[in-house]
């Protein structure tokens, strides 16, 4: 007799079961790995990309805080100890490599322009890398359907050979093309931007500290001396020049500020509330800080002249060339409470320097075609009258208040009535004080301003990019998208 | 020999039955959820790749507008690279696709930087099913729309700066009848700033 044996095939039931369910386990598990593959490995290549332009913005940081010591610390700018070198007119940096995540950056800087005042304007060059983390391969691309690329279209990876190298050169500039291994894959993004140079005289009166002024009556108003000479028509829409008339900005890096009188133009302040703003023509913003660096004498000028030393009595320069607005003819001078008078090399426009080391509590006499700098140590007081720019020109007459080496020093303006003048005054740690109802053409940059009288100020537009550079911004930004 | 009963038969059919249906609809949801969280993962990458592409193009934009509808954008960048047909290729083709140098102008608003004679015209918008970014003429689709990808870009001018801000959304697989917060809850925002923002 054969026993039947049903306890084994009461157990397959069970079996397919325990089988069907792992099975369907093992589905959903490869399922889940699949999708948290691919989206770590994409997560990690957007990261790169948006990291490598990171590091390659922060490579412009470098370079860019380079620039600004050409003006503020010129003996450490670009300084090989710092890890730059040059070689064919171009700043290199060794490059830097920073970050949790190994980020590297290199810059290049070269100078590549130089505007009417001789300001050179420099272009950076720089490119940020960042390594890429997980599967070698790209993601999604078969979303944007047959033949069309989607993310390697946008983000350009570097898995075995570096592709900007092989296909335009280390330069970009289709020179040097070859095959660069990578040793581990990256995202490589460069940009471009242009270094400008910041002139002193961007607006009417730009004031670091505490203003108070001016009359009640007074008005800031503005024009452009290239149109010809100075007339009001702020209040004349219909006029040619009425977009000339109301640029007459005052900037004040302070909340303390009494302002008076008629404003033709913006008014920026750093906390401020402006209580007339209906005598305000432009946008007030009271959002606005900023800082005015100490000034310090240049040191790019030529040799002084053996004479004039000094502005004693009646002081005349007869300045033996034209000169350059970047290499004026240069006197130095120990005093200053004389008559000056500049005159012209024959009818040439005549560029004219002089750096004093006392204070002015003399007369100055500039003739037309001369432009003339004047930089000094100590403080100025005058009167309005003594400034005399016979072109009416405010460029013509520029005034650099060195500021002084030891901080409690304070560093004066006074100018008194009776009497105008043109001229511009930069002068970021002087304390400017002001008396009387002068009619006033120029731009004026101080500590602190004080003027109580019913004063007409009018800013030439021509001031905006007139000066030696007393900083840089960056005024342009390009992706070099290969 | 012996057999299984009728109403053994029966009760097994009926548990395996149970059991294959399980299995079945199990392997259903499971395909479903794939697709569904293979579809979300995927579409969000779309989303980041057309913030991407419009952020990195409005961070050097000359001038960026947006249309009525917000779903237009329309950009000028600077001309950096050198292309065929310009004037420096026609005198020497092997400067294609290399970067020019800037020049600088002074005009009646302040100093301009300038790569070339004339800047290069890049817009957004939707075509059809896709999202295309078309420059100088050609067509490049950054995003397929069949997720019903709806990008929307706002462009505001302040005083001193400029800036857009994006947000694009999509319709997930696995929602409900439609409804909006389905949509919203995939929002993603992004702000780019112009640093080329040319006034006046």
């Amino acid at each position: 007799m054969q026993l039947l044996k049903t306890p084994a095939r009461q157990a397959n039931v069970l079996l397919c079961v325990l089988c069907t369910i792992l099975v369907v386990s093992l589905i959903g598990g490869n399922v889940l790995l699949n999708c948290v593959t691919r989206y770590n490995t994409a997560a990690s290549q957007v990261r790169s990309w948006k990291e490598s332009l990171d590091a390659a913005e922060a490579g412009g940081d470098i370079a860019y805080a380079e620039i600004r010591k050409t003006i503020l610390d010129p003996t450490n700018a670009f300084s090989p100890s710092g890890g730059w070198t040059y070689s064919g007119g171009v700043y290199t940096n060794s490059g830097v490599t920073f970050g949790r995540d190994n980020l590297s950056t290199s810059s290049k800087v070269d100078l590549f322009y130089y505007d009417s005042n001789g300001n050179p304007w420099y272009r950076i060059r720089t490119k940020g890398t960042s390594p890429v983390t997980g599967l070698r391969r790209i993601t999604m691309d078969d979303r944007m359907g047959v033949g069309t690329r989607g993310d390697s279209l946008l983000r350009k990876i570097d898995f075995n050979y570096d592709h900007f190298v092989a296909t335009y050169g280390p330069n970009g500039d289709n020179v040097g093309k070859t095959l660069l291994p990578v040793t581990t894959p990256q995202i490589t993004r460069r940009v471009e931007l242009v270094a400008a140079p910041i002139t002193p005289f961007e607006a009417a009166i730009k004031d670091a500290g505490t203003f108070y002024g001016l009359g009640n009556a007074a008005q800031i108003d503005s024009y452009n001396s290239a149109n010809g000479a100075y007339y009001f028509c702020a209040n004349n829409p219909s006029d040619p020049h009425y977009a000339d008339s109301r640029s007459g900005n005052v900037e004040i890096d302070s909340a303390v500020a009494t302002i008076r009188g008629m404003l033709y133009g913006n008014l920026y302040t750093n906390g401020g509330t402006v209580v007339r703003s209906s005598q305000v023509t432009g946008a007030i913003d009271n959002n606005v800080p900023f800082t005015l660096p100490p000034f310090k004498m240049p040191t790019d000028l030529p040799l002084p002249q053996n004479s004039p030393t000094k502005a004693n009595g009646n002081t005349t320069i007869n300045p033996p060339a034209a000169g350059a607005p970047q290499s004026p003819t240069f006197y130095l001078f120990s005093s200053f409470n004389g008559n000056l008078t500049v005159n012209p090399y024959g009818s040439s426009m005549t560029y004219v320097a002089i750096h004093t080391t006392s204070d002015i509590t003399g007369t100055i006499d500039v003739k037309p075609n001369v432009h003339l700098v004047i930089y000094f140590d100590g403080n100025i007081n005058v009167k309005a009258r003594d400034l005399t720019n016979e072109s009416g020109i405010a460029a013509n007459l520029q005034l650099y208040g060195i500021s002084p080496t030891d901080p409690s020093v304070n560093q004066t303006i006074d100018i008194s009535s009776p009497g105008n003048f043109a001229a511009t005054i930069y002068a970021p740690s002087a304390a400017y004080t002001m008396n009387g109802n002068p009619d006033i053409t120029g731009a004026l940059v101080c500590k602190s301003f004080y003027g109580n009288g019913n004063t007409s100020w009018h800013y030439d537009r021509q001031l905006d990019h007139e000066g030696d550079a007393v900083d840089y911004r960056i005024v342009s930004y390009v992706e070099d998208t290969r | 020999m012996a057999g299984f009963t009728l109403s053994e038969l029966l009760v097994t059919m009926s548990l395996s039955s149970i059991v294959l249906a399980a299995a079945v609809t199990c392997g259903i949801t499971l395909q479903k959820s794939f697709n569904a969280t293979d579809n979300y993962l995927a579409t969000h990458i779309q989303q980041v790749r057309i913030i991407d592409y419009l952020n990195r193009d409005v961070k050097r934009g000359l001038v960026v507008t947006t249309s009525v509808d917000l779903q237009s954008v329309t950009m000028t960048l600077p001309s950096y690279l050198i292309q065929a047909g310009d004037t420096e290729a026609l005198s020497n083709p092997s400067l294609v696709n290399t970067p020019r140098t800037p020049t600088i102008s002074y005009t009646s608003s302040g100093w301009q930087v300038n790569y070339g004679t004339s800047n290069t015209g890049v817009v957004y918008s939707i075509n059809g099913n896709s999202i295309v970014r078309v420059e100088n003429g050609v067509v490049t689709t950054i995003a397929a729309s069949t997720d019903q990808l709806v990008p929307s870009t706002t462009d505001v001018e302040l005083a001193n700066t400029e800036y857009s801000s994006t947000t694009v959304t999509f319709m997930p697989i696995f929602n409900l009848a439609g409804n909006t917060a389905d949509r919203t809850g995939t929002t993603l925002y992004a702000t780019a700033y112009l640093r080329n923002k040319r006034r006046g």
